[in-house]
């Protein structure tokens, strides 16, 4: 329904190594004459991004993911090393600290500057500048060099800048995480408000609370490349389930031999199905869990089940032995039981479902499988499960900021 | 109109920049090349005896202005404009821009300081009444925009290439040194011995000298050959400095 902002095709950008400085030379005369630099290192390789007006990317990813490069590229501070950007429209950016301020230089002098960077002639300036100094809220700091600002009042001023320029595309990279707590509200409810009013947002934060809360789609970078991209619930949920399971570092155990065991898992079923994949979950759906298990001396085992975090965090865990039941046999050695957990309460995230084989005893532990599961769903609750709640001496207060996010689809 | 705008912004801050901390802010670019002025009479008149040769030749101080202060203006602005892109860095990596802008606008402030002291030494000289004809301002002012061209390309040149070699800096200082005693500035061409006259004319800067002295002494002449050659190469090596920083410019991130 509407032309993207910003058309990403291909995009790719290598840095040339330079290690000593007759590299650089090198360098030098290959660029001269047009020949091919072999020693170079990726950081982005073939992104394919579009950005609509009126949305809000969430762009997330590890440290040196590429998510910088990425955002200079789009804002041309950067040219790509194959690929193209096309961007139609005024671009407001915010890049690291300090959006290029010069240090020796006061608040209100590097304003003007960086107003006329972005393009605004005198007249138009002097109308902004009390807006510009007003939004900072430093006091008497405008009139100091920016050297002596700390990094907080920095991003105010820069922040300032750009949210009087009302640009098309508001592209900021990690500044939020500087400000204090009364400033990042302010440039948050700002955004907001900008966002109503059909601005168009790209964030790169580590804080999924921010991305979750600015933007409505993100876009996930892993190793310079495009991991996920899609609704920012989605996506960084995944991202989070992935730095779960990196955290968790299970150590490698050593396949034993299963089969000679007293008792082992030889199947389970999540809903039904048998697949190595992660079962996809909606918030609230039912799950059910149906194993079978082989006893070498047909002793009748008992079944443990548990449900666990991406990084190990013990959700629930019940066994047979403790509900007092005991699978039914349903073979020469086999036996079978199934659980269901009706209308799961897991919040959306990536989780694990463990089945163990224990002997008739509860006490031994001989075999466990596990099955991943990825509860989907929008939801900006903490923690693992939804606890029963309800609130008591309150009043209805639904926010109107997010009314306008049916802008597109 | 925004590029002009820029250009004309960080101009301003380069000039400021150049004062920042003084008292006399502004009236020191007036000052110091007075002072200079009266250090050179001393050194080179009352203490080398310098003269230069000829009949009705003028005295050697206007000689010597009207060629040394057209050259600090050109020396200065390669060799502070070389580093322009380099000192920016931070700019650079944070706001996309157009780089010239930087170039120009040192450049620019080089050639603005220096010809401010240059107009007020000639007014002062042509009022002491030291043969300095003071309807050659004119002219003198024309020949300034072929000599702000030239130094515009070659600093363009230097900027770009100091990105990836940053000794570049350092050897210019020397550069400057030879190519400002091998232009007829201390001297005049004439008292240069006949067989090694030819090589003077490799010097982009001879042809300046010349013509300063030519229209505001009244010394020599110049002709029209020599300043269509010198129009020309002007011309072509501000296009060539453009192109060579235009080519440079998209990588100047990957090695700053």
């Amino acid at each position: 329904m509407n032309a993207p902002l910003i058309e990403v095709r291909g995009l790719g950008k290598a840095y040339p190594k330079v290690h000593r400085n007759a590299d650089r030379l090198r360098s030098l005369m290959r660029l001269m004459f047009n020949m091919r630099d072999r020693d170079r290192i990726d950081v982005l390789r073939n992104i394919d991004l579009d950005v609509l007006r009126g949305e809000s990317l969430g762009l997330i990813g590890e440290n040196g993911a590429g998510k910088s490069t990425l955002l200079k590229l789009i804002t041309g501070v950067l040219t790509p090393t194959s690929g193209t950007v096309q961007v139609h429209g005024t671009i407001g950016a915010l890049l690291e600290l300090g959006a290029g301020f010069h240090p020796e230089y006061s608040g209100r002098d590097n304003i003007a500057m960086a107003a006329a960077l972005y393009g605004l002639d005198g007249a138009r300036l002097r109308e902004r500048i009390p807006e510009i100094i007003a939004f900072a809220d430093i006091g008497d700091y405008i009139d100091e060099p920016v050297k002596h600002y700390s990094s907080g009042m920095v991003v105010r001023l820069g922040f300032a800048v750009v949210a009087s320029l009302k640009p098309d595309i508001l592209i900021t990279d990690e500044v939020l995480a500087v400000g204090d707590e009364s400033f990042q509200k302010k440039c948050v409810r700002w955004i907001e408000d900008y966002l109503a009013g059909g601005g168009t947002l790209m964030l790169v934060s580590h804080s999924m609370y921010h991305v979750q809360k600015l933007c409505r789609h993100a876009c996930w970078l892993r190793g310079g490349e495009i991991a996920m991209v899609g609704d920012v619930f989605d996506v960084t949920q995944a991202y989070l389930a992935y730095h779960e399971r990196k955290s968790a570092a299970v150590p490698e155990r050593a396949e034993i031999a299963r089969a000679g065991l007293e008792f082992n898992v030889v199947g389970v079923e999540l809903n039904g199905v048998d697949s190595e994949q992660p079962l996809m979950l909606e918030s609230g759906a039912n799950l059910r869990i149906a194993t079978r298990v082989r006893s070498r001396d047909g002793r009748v085992p008992c079944l443990a089940i548990g449900i666990v975090r991406a990084d190990g965090t013990a959700v629930y865990g019940v066994s047979s032995e403790m509900d007092a039941v005991a699978p039914e046999r349903s073979g020469p050695d086999e036996y079978h039981g199934e659980i269901e957990f009706a209308e799961l309460t897991l919040l959306p995230g990536s989780y694990a479902v463990r089945v163990h084989a224990m002997d008739s005893e509860g006490v031994r532990l001989f075999d466990t499988v596990e099955r991943g599961i990825v509860v989907r769903g929008a939801s900006r609750e903490f923690g693992l499960v939804r606890l029963a709640h309800r609130w008591i001496g309150v009043r209805d207060a639904k926010p109107a900021a997010r009314a306008a996010d049916g802008a597109d689809a | 109109m925004q590029v002009a705008r820029l250009t004309l912004r960080f101009f301003r801050r380069e000039l400021r920049n150049r004062f920042a901390g003084s008292f006399t802010g502004g009236l020191w670019a007036l000052l110091q090349p007075l002072v200079q002025l009266a250090v050179y009479a001393f050194v080179f008149v009352q203490v080398f005896k310098s003269r230069v040769p000829g009949v009705d030749a003028p005295g050697y101080v206007p000689f010597l202005v009207t060629a040394l202060w057209p050259w600090t203006a050109f020396s200065e602005a390669i060799v502070r404009s070389t580093t322009a892109v380099q000192d920016n860095a931070a700019l650079i990596g944070k706001v996309a821009l157009p780089r010239e802008v930087l170039v120009v606008a040192v450049a620019a402030s080089s050639f603005a300081v220096h010809l401010a002291g240059f107009v007020a030494i000639l007014i002062v000289l042509a009022v002491a009444g030291d043969g300095v004809h003071i309807a050659g301002l004119a002219p003198a002012l024309l020949l300034y925009i072929p000599l702000f061209a030239l130094a515009l390309g070659i600093a363009l040149i230097c900027a770009a290439v100091q990105v990836f070699v940053r000794d570049l800096v350092q050897a210019l200082g020397q550069i400057m040194m030879l190519l400002m005693f091998a232009a007829p500035i201390f001297y005049d061409s004439a008292q240069v011995p006949e067989s090694m006259r030819g090589w003077l004319a490799f010097n982009p800067f001879t042809y300046y000298a010349d013509a300063f002295r030519a229209v505001l002494l009244h010394h020599g002449e110049v002709g029209l050959g020599r300043t269509a050659i010198a129009l020309a190469t002007a011309a072509i090596v501000l296009l060539a400095g453009h192109a060579l920083f235009r080519r440079l410019d998209p990588h100047f991130e990957d090695f700053l």
